[in-house]
């Protein structure tokens, strides 16, 4: 699996270009302070210090950019653990308990568990890849659209198991963003629902409305506290308390191998990547783990999970893009615009001629992993500094930085007009009880889910029974029921104890006043 | 409201939310099939559009309370600890604080390219602030202008796009 001559190269050519190492704690301070900022995106990171790579050598830039990649892929997990808002679509699903665990006043142990997570599991995520990338070529080859359209549809539909307490109102609201994702112009050529607005034919902009939707429920309702989180306790930063968080970690290496495997598997699925990863990984932990009525109010296991499928996806979209020249999300787009910048192009024949820098890259990556949890924990020492301030001047500052944010996208006064839009949608959603989460994702995937369809429906004639000859979607839609069955199940089993714990509790109680009467 | 001999409390907010979303779902349908009825055109859109409808007919039922349910289910809330459960302010102060500063947020994004955006984010930093519980002017004032100045400044060298500014 590895070609230890090749490998005995890469290490030369890591000796020899010492002076590249040089750029991986800038990349990574790039990566952790423009993914922290709600709006500015692992890929707007990563497009604003492109133009910056030119002048490098070509492992220089790769470094540089990879750096700000893996620094970028943690950095967003800070303001979605400190205030609810994910700093980056890829780290949505550690708002779910990593904010629940900082409104308990754990913040600095859930950053903590998210930093170890992303460390250990990029580690792993590229030593995998290490061992992985020759093979995978051929397995990567055979993904077509019906298996992109199965993924996609299992991480929407997973979106019910994700704490709704009202299914209808959860299905609803991922229909819902299904269709806002599907506004715009389809890739048939049709524009549906755009109201004659022109900006609209790209379809709505799923970065200014997920701030949006997220800004309303948390933002605008801490307008009448003079702190983020109440208790003075909560307020205290400290080292000590990350650091326990970090050694916590190790004591779930199940679910940071569950995380792993699929953060990779997701990752290197070429439009797919960590923003439904980290769901998955999320849901996935949550159906098989025993304290699953947990899961949304302060669980670690939640934030470890989603984690480490963030930082292992990007060892599997670097999989995809070394093997395949095919990038597997935004970010991975930008690497290969900076690879093509240098007049090489990644692929099958890239791997075949060039091993010992594919091994070079991997190999440094995995440093970079490593200078992560010395550069993150001081980082956070920073981050978590947010809290100590009052709301009133936090507020203001965060709501600009987000609406300028929004504007960054793509310099239109359409960003902070979606934003306020969806902030008014976002409000509404969270007032009646409906999951964000489903809304969010539907935006983000909507457009996906019809394009990989339609490429379905045009490769089967419109035969239902072509996904017979399809395995891996046969095997994809196989594992999204089983995993139904057994949410289902769980659901079923958790309603039976909880009602049997309440009939205990009421015996109790009953027995007591019986016992009181008699005395 | 009364209906077969029980008492019925309405959630009119949620009903009129739900009905928003029904109709701009049925608006979007009709809207994607005046374009063309082709398949490639109402392939997910149509059975999505329909699936939506029908979870929001389904939705419109839990819209009407019985009276006596309605209080049970209030009392048992109070007794459930959610730290992610919504927790929206309740006390006419706080309700008027966040109303104020959605509204400063929608006047904000409007006029940023009529006033400036360095005017409008100094303007609208103020006036979160004031919302936000700070009376002393020189706080307001300098720090609505360290604002206004660091996001102008800062974006400036972050984005390629043009801001229009009047005075930074």
């Amino acid at each position: 699996m590895i070609d230890f001559s090749a490998f005995l190269d890469a290490l030369g050519i890591m000796a020899t270009s010492a002076g590249s190492w040089g750029w991986i704690v800038p990349g990574l301070i790039v990566g952790l302070v423009f993914s922290a900022i709600p709006g500015v995106s692992i890929t707007m990171a990563m497009a604003i210090v492109l133009p910056m790579s030119l002048y490098m050598d070509f492992f220089s830039a790769v470094v540089f950019l990879t750096s700000v990649y893996t620094g970028a892929g943690f950095g967003g997990s800070v303001p979605a653990i400190l205030m609810n808002i994910p700093g980056s679509p890829a780290s949505y699903a550690t708002t779910f308990d990593g904010y629940a665990m900082s409104k308990k006043g754990q913040h600095n142990e859930a950053l903590g568990y998210a930093l170890f997570a992303s460390t250990i599991c990029g580690i792993l995520g590229y030593v995998l890849l290490l061992f992985v990338v020759e093979p995978l070529a051929h397995i990567v080859l055979r993904i077509g659209p019906l298996e992109m359209f199965a993924v996609a549809i299992w991480g929407m539909l997973l979106l019910g198991s994700l704490g709704s307490k009202y299914v209808t109102r959860g299905l609803l609201a991922a229909a819902f963003g299904v269709l806002l994702g599907t506004v715009g112009m389809n890739t048939a050529g049709f524009i549906r629902g755009t109201m004659g607005f022109p900006t609209l034919l790209d379809g709505i902009s799923p970065i200014p409305a997920m701030i949006g939707l997220l800004a309303a429920g948390q933002l605008l309702t801490l307008a009448g506290k003079d702190y983020i989180l109440d208790a003075e306790e909560a307020r205290k930063v400290s080292v000590k308390k990350i650091l326990s968080g970090c050694w916590g970690t190790l004591k779930y290496p199940g679910v940071l191998t569950r995380g792993s495997i699929i953060g990779i598997i997701i990752g290197a699925v070429p439009g797919v990547g960590s923003s439904v990863g980290n769901l998955i990984a999320y849901a996935e932990t949550k159906r098989t783990s025993k304290d699953s009525a947990s899961f949304g109010k302060g669980n670690p296991k939640g934030v470890i999970a989603a984690e480490s499928a963030v930082a292992s996806a990007e060892g599997g979209s670097m999989a995809t893009m070394l093997a395949l020249g095919i990038p597997g999300g935004g970010a991975t787009a930008i690497l290969l615009a900076a690879f093509m910048m240098h007049n090489i192009v990644p692929g099958p024949t890239f791997i075949e001629n060039q091993k010992p820098m594919v091994y070079a890259i991997i190999l440094n990556n995995i440093v970079q992993a490593i200078a992560l949890l010395g550069v993150g924990i001081g980082f956070i020492y920073v981050a978590s500094m947010v809290v100590k301030v009052r709301t009133r001047y936090i507020l203001p500052a965060i709501l600009v930085i987000a609406t300028l944010g929004t504007y960054a996208v793509d310099g239109s006064p359409s960003g902070p007009i979606t934003l306020f839009v969806f902030a008014l949608i976002g409000f509404a959603l969270v007032r009646y009880e409906y999951p964000v989460a489903a809304v969010v994702v539907g935006i983000l995937l909507g457009r996906m889910l019809e394009t990989e369809f339609l490429r379905s429906y045009q490769l089967s004639g419109g035969n239902p029974l072509y996904i017979l000859q399809r395995p891996g979607a046969m095997a994809i839609v196989g594992v999204m029921l089983l995993s139904f069955v057994m949410t289902a199940w769980g659901k079923r089993k958790q309603a039976r104890m909880e009602a049997e714990e309440e009939a205990a509790m009421e015996k109790l109680h009953r027995d007591d006043i019986a016992g009181a009467r008699k005395t | 409201m009364r209906f077969r001999g029980h008492e019925y409390r309405v959630d009119r907010g949620h009903l009129v939310f739900v009905c928003a979303i029904a109709a701009a779902v049925a608006w979007y349908l009709f809207d994607t099939r005046s374009v063309s009825t082709s398949v490639n055109n109402l392939l997910l859109v149509e059975p999505v559009s329909l699936f939506a409808l029908a979870m929001a007919a389904l939705i419109i039922p839990q819209c009407f309370v019985r009276a006596d349910h309605a209080e049970n289910t209030e009392e048992k809330k109070e007794e459930e600890y959610d730290p992610l459960a919504p927790k929206l302010p309740t006390e006419r102060a706080q309700v008027i604080k966040m109303l104020s500063l959605g509204v400063s947020l929608g006047v904000f994004v409007f006029a940023l390219n009529v006033i400036g955006f360095d005017i409008a984010i100094f303007l609208f930093a103020m006036a979160a602030m004031a919302i936000c519980g700070e009376r002393r002017p020189l706080h307001l004032v300098l720090f609505s202008a360290a604002v206004a100045a660091a996001a102008i400044y800062g974006f400036r060298m972050l984005i390629p796009y043009p801001m229009y500014t009047v005075i930074l």
